[in-house]
């Protein structure tokens, strides 16, 4: 799967979750980017993402994702 | 003094930048005597983490444990709409009759006191309706002291003469409120409640927080209504979809909670319930957001 058809899956369900109609991530977006974004949005957002590519991510990657691209990556290699 | 808790904040903003901004979103409303009570609190807590060779820094590594816990927990939630244990030798075995998790875990909650928006909010209920039964409480019984938060307020607002006694299932509770609390008023007894033998009945009884512990809350609810007095008040305090490593029972609104209430013989004097983050009450709804209940209760006359 490539990054930038990830990076757009994950920019829909940030979109849905955060709802915020134009909002445009990158992989260099982070938490402090988006005030929407927090603990609480995050777990509703991981587990959307999960649901959309079928996989399970594990507690430690959860909380130590820094930015978006960091997402997009563990998205890929799972899906390897 | 001032700076305490909010260190606290800062110290977590660096560990865990998501979590730290919704802990600071959720308390962007409280006022300044919420500083000044996170403060003591904290500077009380300190002194005990010195006391025993600890750090606050340890207590906040305790604290992200914790919540890494709970977004395990509520990620499962999401999934299966239930808690992930069911039963009481579940949660002890994973939990209380474990030392190493009851550590962080103990810690974790006690931060959570005041980091928490609605366990800081059913405090400040508490704290604000007890002095009304001041003059009324010549015996008061506590379940689950847990850190002794509640009951130091108790012993401070209820009548000198009072007599204080509290039931926990757990030792480690026990010598952290002994620890927390320097008063001979204290009758401490180390026991499950329900094979807790009353020397007389109660006209006070506090439980903050067990009821969501239990397999059967209705069973516990009637062996409070035996320990009170004819009229004597109860204080509850329980959650609703708060997926938490030693959570047993799911309520899944308040009217669950009420309906509950109501079987176990007792009718609610006050009830306040506050949702446990500064969404809208349809976010709330949609995506389960925990809710923080609180009720006295008398015995129902019917």
């Amino acid at each position: 799967m490539e990054q930038t058809e990830v990076l757009k899956q994950i920019n829909d369900i940030f979109i849905d979750i955060l709802d915020i109609d134009n909002l445009v991530i990158t992989t260099e977006t982070t938490a402090n980017d988006i005030d929407e974004w927090d603990s609480l949005t995050h777990i509703q957002i991981v587990v959307a993402m999960e649901k959309k590519f079928k996989i399970r991510f594990t507690t430690a990657e959860i909380q130590g994702w820094k930015n978006v691209g960091e997402m997009v990556n563990t998205i890929i290699a799972k899906n390897k | 003094m001032s700076n305490f808790i909010n260190d606290i904040y800062n110290k977590i903003e660096v560990l865990s930048p998501l979590h730290a901004k919704k802990l600071k979103k959720n308390i962007a409303e409280f006022d300044d005597l919420y500083y000044e009570r996170a403060n003591n609190f904290m500077l009380k807590y300190n002194k005990y983490l010195k006391t025993n060779n600890k750090t606050i820094d340890y207590a906040i590594d305790c604290y992200l444990k914790m919540i890494a816990d709970v977004t395990t927990e509520t990620i499962e939630f999401i999934y299966t709409d239930k808690y992930t244990s069911s039963t009481f030798d579940e949660v002890n075995k994973r939990v209380y009759a474990n030392p190493e998790t009851m550590e962080y875990y103990m810690h974790g909650l006690l931060l959570s006191q005041f980091l928490w928006k609605h366990h800081y909010q059913i405090y400040d209920y508490y704290i604000n309706t007890l002095p009304k039964y001041s003059d009324k409480v010549t015996n008061y019984l506590e379940i689950g002291a847990g850190h002794g938060l509640y009951l130091s307020k108790a012993l401070e607002i209820l009548d000198k003469n009072t007599v204080f006694s509290v039931v926990d299932i757990s030792q480690t509770s026990i010598d952290l409120a002994k620890n927390f609390i320097e008063d001979s008023r204290i009758n401490f007894n180390l026991s499950n409640i329900f094979d807790f033998k009353k020397e007389n009945c109660y006209d006070f009884i506090s439980m903050g927080e067990v009821l969501e512990h239990v397999e059967d809350p209705l069973k516990l609810l009637l062996k409070l209504n035996s320990l009170l007095t004819v009229d004597g008040t109860v204080f509850i305090t329980t959650p609703t979809n708060a997926p938490a490593i030693d959570h047993i029972f799911l309520f899944r609104n308040v009217k669950e909670i009420q309906e509950l209430i109501t079987q176990s013989g007792f009718e609610i004097s006050s009830e306040k319930y506050f949702l446990s983050e500064d969404v809208s009450p349809e976010k709330a709804e949609k995506h389960k957001i925990s809710i923080m209940y609180g009720a006295f209760l008398k015995k129902s006359k019917n």
